[in-house]
């Protein structure tokens, strides 16, 4: 939240210097009204950012100013020299309270009323004044607020509050022309592949201590480095979602709504100057779906709904675009109601309307001076309509699109561009090539020639179920035009996808690579043409690949359904079923950098191995531990960058599988709450450790998926006397039973290693000459009944054979 | 009008670039192919850190591509912003310009007058001064047509 209030306090301040201009020049001739937008702006800003946060007092003097200058701006007023300088006063007054809430201040209380009422807004008439008045009259109500804008004790010479404390710290920025950081930006992009060259050349060429140690610190530096430089320009949309919470429950319940909010995709990183682009529309978007769209709670009942409205705004990236989806479950747009609203201010003929479809009377929604809001409310219709938002949004490049169903609901989806952006992809490969998935688009990854599947062809669209669900299948063979794979259908890996608007399709691709941080690069308008690719990136080696664009694809195939509604598990059930009673588990990190947790009775032992001892080559890691072999998940894609690695060894009893991971942190309690995750089927539930997020594995899927039963490395070795007949007719009992017949030319090995067959009379003999025995040793007797006091087995007795043959495998497996 | 000129050899004719669109010549490396695009892009390579789209000028031109052959090298050159990697015949030289540019009556051919600025004449000869957005719009663009028209 100090992020946010940073931002806000240095959001205004450059407003203010931008606007300063304008206000000297209208402050010099009042009668230009050109001048007032940028200070209605600057008004407007104001009180829309106080929504975000809980300033009152600024919020009731923007507001006062704004309205002033919006009947300015309506000609409903002309403006004079008191006007000005009261508007003047206003501005000088939140300029100062900034200064105050930058430094943690507390600030004068008395004054706003004088200079609210200078604007001489009561001789309008007009509610906007009547909400005015009393929200600047309210004192502050929240703590925050109290804290920061509180009351000063008795002395009312505002300019004593002002003194800033040189004490206190204040957070220090510069501006900087954004081509220097992108310069800056590509040089580090140079570094990190000059990094990998090297590291790829220092693994041909061997080990080499006295270079490896400075090799490896340059890679933690430059690690450093790139992450310091990213956040330069990118910055998490979490900073604009963090306010939403807030700005929702403030807004529904001064319209008596009750509205649940879900937010997805925080973790989306854009550029600043995007997040600043994006933070008017959505709160818009969001003001106007609370206001319009959402019905009642009684409403909602009558019509069978949930009580609680629920809006939904997701990000994900693509490319260089980002698509910010906002979903509600109100009761829609009325298409009626816009048609004839269009056609009463003019906006489209009758005879146009009757040609329109629904899709298209609905965008009239983003027309200038369109409002079906039948009265202005404190919230939204003020004229800062859908319009300035489009328009915001076209002048950076990005598009907005509405999408409703008559009481299913609305869906906004906004599209931003990047100018330079770095996301996490996955790269795959078809016919030889490979090519960029973004992740946040990726749900799940599967080789399609599990059974979980069911490839199917219907007609010439092809089909898998996933999870009980068909869902569309593209081959990315064919997606491209590429020729035709060798590989058999249905022997695809499948990526499967969930867009934006929450459709799920799968794309069937030859290979899986990497997993990594993808730096996105624009393509040529000839190439983006195409729509195929959102942007290039460039891998390891250099090599420069293409980043699919998926929500193209995905609506070139008519995979995008229209406005829909989330079918979202009810979070009270889930909650419920996660929060069980305290229960003990391993955190560790994972080689993703991720916090995990996974239930202490799964973990068996903590297991340190070379590298080397994890086998690569086949479709799936493995490793052998104590003479098993067990499958190994969780490790990092390519070479191993450690010597040696850290593997939790997991048991559900019958199959044991190894996680590698990064870092063993430490056997902790959980006891926060678990909030079941959605988007990961390996991660049972989110949860806090420490004020940390931790996702904690799922347990059931992991062993479901991975687990499988240890299989012994080495077969033990069996040593049998030296007849025909333990050749001909032992041999092969005691080869089905998993042993290996020693060649009775070797040597036997004294680690007791290996099982000794010996007939009786053998035995005798070799312990009458005192012969040294490697190992157990069965001992057979010629004849069925057994002679008192030795442990003997009849010689054609079958299953005790096996049976002790079994027992010594056991024994010989736990040395 | 003196202006310093790269000359390269493009199907087999002179032609003239402004020396400074053109950033630099590379050898090209490794290209990535670019699938559903059309032909003249030939794929993409990188550039240290950029990436660089590779047009094939004789078929942007809209000849054929495997009458000439081409120099392992390429001329880096920025239109709007992006990069291209330009494979043409050869690099010849950079020089001065003497002189404005000059139209000709009858034009060029179709596919010259398309991408064609005009002619210029050079230390060494005349060549044909190549405009740079509409050699990299391709042989199906209408912009080649507005240009020539113009």
């Amino acid at each position: 939240m100090d992020d946010l209030l940073a931002d806000f306090v240095a959001e205004t301040r450059e407003m203010l210097e931008a606007s300063e201009g304008e206000i000297i020049a209208w402050e010099a001739d009042p009668t230009d009204t050109s001048r007032v937008d940028t200070i209605f702006r600057f008004v407007h800003t104001v009180k829309g950012n106080c929504g975000f946060f809980d300033f009152p007092r600024l919020a009731g003097l923007s507001h006062a100013a704004e309205d002033a200058l919006a009947d300015c701006r309506a000609g409903r007023r002309d403006p004079d020299a008191s006007l000005v300088s009261a508007v003047l006063a206003i501005i000088d007054r939140i300029s100062l309270m900034v200064d105050a809430i930058e430094t943690g201040q507390p600030f004068a209380e008395e004054g706003d009323e004088a200079l609210i009422a200078a604007l001489g807004n009561d001789t309008q008439t007009g509610m906007d004044t009547v909400d005015a008045a009393p929200t600047a009259a309210q004192p502050p109500a929240h703590a925050p607020a109290n804290s920061i804008l509180g009351s000063y004790d008795n002395s009312d010479e505002a300019e004593q509050a002002l003194k800033p404390d040189a004490a206190l710290p204040v957070q220090r920025s510069i501006r900087l022309p954004v081509d220097l950081l992108d310069r800056v930006m590509s040089g580090v992009s140079d570094m990190v592949l000059a990094r990998n060259d090297l590291g790829h050349r220092l693994r041909q060429a061997g080990t080499q201590p006295t270079i490896n140690g400075p090799f490896e610190r340059l890679t933690t530096i430059l690690s450093d480095v790139r992450d310091a430089i990213t956040r330069m320009r990118m910055q998490r949309i979490e900073t604009v979602f963090a306010a939403l919470p807030r700005l929702v429950r403030d807004l529904s319940a001064e319209l008596g709504k009750q509205v649940m909010i879900d937010l997805e995709g925080g973790d989306v990183e854009l550029d600043r100057e995007m997040v600043e682009m994006v933070r008017d529309p959505l709160t818009h978007i969001i003001r106007n779906a609370i206001d319009h769209g959402m019905e009642t709670p009684s409403d909602r009942l009558r019509k069978g709904k949930r009580e609680i409205g629920l809006l939904s705004i997701a990000a994900r990236q693509s490319g260089n675009t980002i698509s910010i989806v906002v979903n509600d479950d109100g009761r829609g747009l009325d298409e009626e109601k816009i048609a004839a609203k269009a056609v009463s201010t003019k906006l489209v003929t009758s005879a146009q309307l009757a040609n329109m479809s629904r899709e298209s009377i609905l965008q009239l929604i983003f027309e200038p001076g369109f409002s079906t809001a039948d009265e202005v409310s404190n919230v939204s219709g003020r004229g800062v309509g859908l319009d300035v938002v489009r328009d915001n949004l076209q002048k950076v490049g990005g598009s907005i699109k509405v999408s409703s169903q008559p009481d299913v609901g609305t869906l906004f989806t906004l599209q931003i561009p990047l100018t330079l952006s770095i996301i996490a992809g996955l790269t795959v490969e078809v016919k030889d090539q490979r090519f960029a998935i973004p992740q946040s688009y990726i749900e799940e990854i599967i080789h399609s020639s599990a059974k979980a599947l069911d490839f199917n062809r219907v007609g010439e669209t092809a089909l898998v179920t996933f999870r009980g669900q068909r869902v569309a299948c593209l081959m990315l063979s064919e997606v491209l035009g590429l020729d035709t794979d060798d590989i058999a259908e249905g022997e695809h890996t499948m990526v499967l996808l969930r867009l934006a608007s929450g459709d799920l399709f799968a794309i069937a691709v030859d290979n899986i690579h990497t997993h990594g941080d993808l730096v996105v690069k624009p393509l040529a308008p000839a190439v983006m043409r195409s729509g195929y690719y959102a942007g290039s990136t460039l891998l390891d080696d250099g090599q420069p690949i293409l980043l699919l664009d998926v929500t193209n694809i995905a609506s070139e195939y008519g995979l995008v359904s229209d406005a829909r509604t989330r079918v979202l598990q009810t979070p009270e059930n889930a909650a419920a079923e996660a929060d069980k009673d305290i229960q003990r588990a391993m955190l560790f990190t994972d080689f993703d950098n991720r916090r995990c947790a996974v239930r202490l009775e799964l973990v068996k032992r903590i297991e340190t191995a070379p590298a080397s001892a994890i086998d690569l080559s086949g479709a799936k890691p493995r490793a052998v531990i104590d003479h098993m072999i067990l499958p190994v998940i969780g490790l990092p894609n390519g070479q191993i960058p450690l010597e040696k690695i850290r593997l939790l060894r997991l048991s559900d009893g019958d199959c044991e599988l190894l996680y590698a991971v990064r870092e063993i942190d430490d056997a902790v309690e959980l006891t926060a709450a678990l909030r079941p995750a959605q988007d990961d089927p390996l991660i049972e539930a989110i949860t806090l450790v420490d004020e940390k997020t931790v996702s904690l594995i799922d347990g059931h899927e992991l062993f479901s998926r991975f687990g499988e039963p240890p299989e012994v490395t080495a077969k033990p070795l069996c040593r049998l006397p030296g007849s025909e007949w333990a050749r001909t007719i032992l041999g092969p009992l005691v080869t089905s039973a998993g042993y290996e017949i020693a060649d009775n030319a070797s040597v036997p090995r004294d680690d007791g290693s290996e099982v000794c067959i010996m007939l009786e009379e053998e035995y005798e003999a070799a312990e009458a000459l005192e012969m040294p025995l490697a190992g157990p040793v069965i001992r057979l007797r010629n004849l069925p009944q057994a002679t008192p006091g030795t442990e003997t087995i009849y010689r054609y007795d079958r299953d005790a054979l096996v049976n002790a043959l079994q027992t010594a495998r056991i024994q010989g497996g736990k040395r | 009008m003196t202006d310093l000129m790269v000359m390269a050899q493009i199907a087999g004719r002179r032609c003239a670039l402004h020396a400074s669109d053109v950033q630099s010549v590379i050898e090209l490396g490794a290209i990535t192919p670019v699938p559903r695009t059309p032909d003249f892009i030939t794929g993409i390579t990188a550039l240290r850190s950029q990436a660089l789209t590779v047009i094939d000028c004789r078929r942007a031109l809209g000849f054929p591509a495997n009458d000439w052959n081409t120099d392992s090298r390429a001329a880096v050159v920025s239109v709007d912003g992006y990069s291209y990697a330009l494979v043409i015949d050869a690099i010849e030289d950079i020089t001065t310009s003497l002189g404005e540019i000059q139209q000709i009556t009858g034009g060029f051919g179709k596919e010259w007058s398309r991408v064609a600025t005009g002619m210029i004449e050079t230390a060494s000869g005349p060549a044909l001064l190549i405009n740079l957005a509409a050699l990299i719009a391709g042989p199906d663009d209408s912009f080649g047509e507005l240009s020539s028209a113009a």
